[in-house]
């Protein structure tokens, strides 16, 4: 379980204005849930994430997993980002196995897990390709199957599927929401867009000026297609994320 | 058949260049014999081509000093092809074997101080105003000093181009790591890598392309100091044959050792370059490479 205490995070500027990405967050996340972070450009999302990921240092409050405060990265917690990470020094076999190898496991067993990922995300032909030969979708499952074949059981996805074009975006979706069945991990993830929240979440965290304004549970039956989500439970809790992200009266320090 | 098409297709794209090569054979030919007669039958002032491949190669054999294979010509010996070859073989050999291991041993430590150095960022910030001193230090007047100090040996001139190439690939090396996408880092972070993982695995291989070009930098200034070492002090290898033509302005001999020295420079590139599609691999081509 993820517990936020008063997790706040100020950025003091080049310009030496402060910014205050997170103002007093507290929430908590139990495991095995599927959380979608919302909220306009700017205001926190990214943060929130990065200091769960203990990639960024809060200046006050707290996060804690499994009762233990987050001082930094740790195996208990996998990233998937929304630029390519994917190493390109590494066959794609060599990128999903390098979790495992920083953990210290044998070459044997690491070959056989990030294989086995690979079957998963569908791309257990291309081991030892390049990643410069692959497309852009190809190398996010790439980024995604080394996230889960680094074990985690909290996985943290900030807008990883931004880029790509709405059919891939789609097919993706579908991988991830399969994964997630199939493995009951914990999955928060980021995006600003309102229908891929509602294709993948089981509750809505919306973010506005650093603070969470609303905690929605998107209980809608899966699969969530173009019907469920028109559906007056749908059609409600898009107006409510909606009502949050447009009617914008505060704006933060920086956005 | 592939292979050859494409060496057409390249002949095609390069010919201009193949033309301009074949103009300065002439024009040095034509020079040769329209330029004043030297009163030394060994010195013409612009040897011919005749000149250098006959009298001038057949002349290398005089560097033969070894009473074996072929006659010595210091010891009253005729002046023989096969000494000629072997004065060539003998002290290429050693330049090649100075500028190897100075350029591996430079490169090595150069490429490990870097990374050092990157390790942390107050270390650094405290060293880089002294590295661009070094950089600035003419490299050909610290001959003598090098030779003060390990003599005019062949660690002298090693340790001379290893010194050379190390600076170089120190400042390649600090730049380089700055230049690592901070994702790349990250990523490997949450991952669980360790800091040396990190740095053997994700920085190491990240900064290979942008070394590349300090491989290629360094490799012409690997021969200007080497062939400088000899040339000032150690007293064998190619550069040093250069002086002993001097000796007697044996002008052929000159622009025939010159002429060796031009075609391992450009093997040696050759060399480096198909190193760096093997080890590059995994690059992205760039349009136009
Ligand atoms: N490293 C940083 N240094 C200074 N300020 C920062 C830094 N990272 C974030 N900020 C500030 O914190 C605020 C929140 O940024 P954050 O990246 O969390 O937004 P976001 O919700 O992820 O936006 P987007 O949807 O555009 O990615 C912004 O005002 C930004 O200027
Ligand atoms: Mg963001």
């Amino acid at each position: 379980m993820i517990s936020i205490t008063n997790a706040s995070c100020v950025f003091r500027h080049a310009s030496g204005r402060e910014v205050r990405a997170l103002d007093r967050i507290s929430s908590t996340i139990g495991d095995g849930e599927f959380v979608c972070l919302l909220g306009r450009s700017g205001h926190g999302k990214s943060t929130l994430l990065r200091s769960l990921a203990g990639l960024n240092t809060l200046t006050a409050g707290e996060i804690a997993v499994d009762g233990r405060p987050v001082k930094g990265p740790g195996i208990d917690r996998g990233m998937v980002f929304q630029e390519d990470t994917v190493f390109p020094w590494m066959t794609v076999q060599a990128n999903v196995e390098f979790g495992l190898l920083a953990q210290g496991i044998p070459a044997a067993e690491r070959q056989g897990v990030a294989r086995e990922w690979l079957d998963k995300v569908g791309l257990g032909r291309f081991g030892d390709s390049w990643p410069k030969e692959l497309s852009g979708g190809m190398r996010k499952r790439v980024a995604i199957a080394t996230a889960f074949a680094g074990g985690a059981p909290i996985l943290l996805m900030d807008e990883p599927f931004g880029p790509l074009d709405y059919v891939t975006r789609r097919d993706l979706q579908n991988l991830l929401i399969d994964l997630w069945r199939s493995t009951g991990r914990t999955i928060i993830f980021v995006t600003h867009d309102i229908e891929e929240a509602l294709v993948l979440a089981e509750r809505a965290l919306v973010l506005r000026a650093g603070r969470i304004v609303d905690d929605i549970r998107v209980d809608l039956t899966r699969p969530r297609d173009e019907e469920e989500r028109a559906s007056p439970r749908g059609i409600a809790i898009s107006k409510t994320i909606l009502g949050h992200l447009e009617l914008e009266q505060h704006t933060p320090g920086a956005a | 058949m592939g292979a050859i098409r494409r060496l057409g297709a390249g002949l095609r794209r390069d010919w201009i260049s193949a033309m301009v090569v074949i103009a300065l054979i002439v024009g040095w030919e034509i020079a040769g014999h329209m330029a004043p007669r030297s009163p030394l039958r060994e010195s013409p002032i612009v040897p011919p081509w005749e000149f250098i491949f006959g009298r001038a190669l057949t002349g290398l054999s005089d560097y033969w000093k070894i009473e074996m294979w072929a006659p010595v010509p210091q010891l009253g010996g005729a002046q023989t092809l096969l000494g000629a070859v072997l004065a060539l073989v003998f002290h290429s050999a050693l330049t090649l074997f100075r500028l190897t291991v100075g350029l591996v041993l430079g490169g090595l430590a150069g490429v490990l101080l870097g990374l050092a150095l990157s390790w942390s960022s107050r270390v650094r910030k405290l060293v880089a105003p002294s590295l661009h001193l070094a950089r600035m230090c003419p490299l050909l007047a610290m001959i003598p000093l090098f030779q003060f100090w390990f003599g005019a040996t062949n660690w002298a001139a090693i340790v001379f181009v290893a010194y050379g190439v190390g600076v170089i690939y120190l400042i390649g090396t600090v730049n380089a790591v700055a230049n690592v996408p901070a994702r790349y880092i990250e990523n490997a972070r949450v991952l669980g890598a360790s800091r040396l993982r990190i740095h053997r695995s994700i920085i190491l291989p990240a900064i290979l392309p942008e070394l590349f070009s300090s491989v290629f930098l360094t490799l012409g200034l690997a021969w200007s100091a080497v062939i400088g070492a000899e040339y000032i002090g150690v007293e064998s290898g190619i550069g040093r044959m250069v002086i002993w033509s001097e000796y007697f302005s044996n002008t052929g001999r000159m622009a025939l050792i010159t002429l060796v020295i031009l075609a391992y420079a450009m093997a040696s590139f050759a060399l480096c370059r198909k190193l760096q599609e093997r080890v590059l691999a995994w690059t992205p081509k760039r349009p136009g490479a």
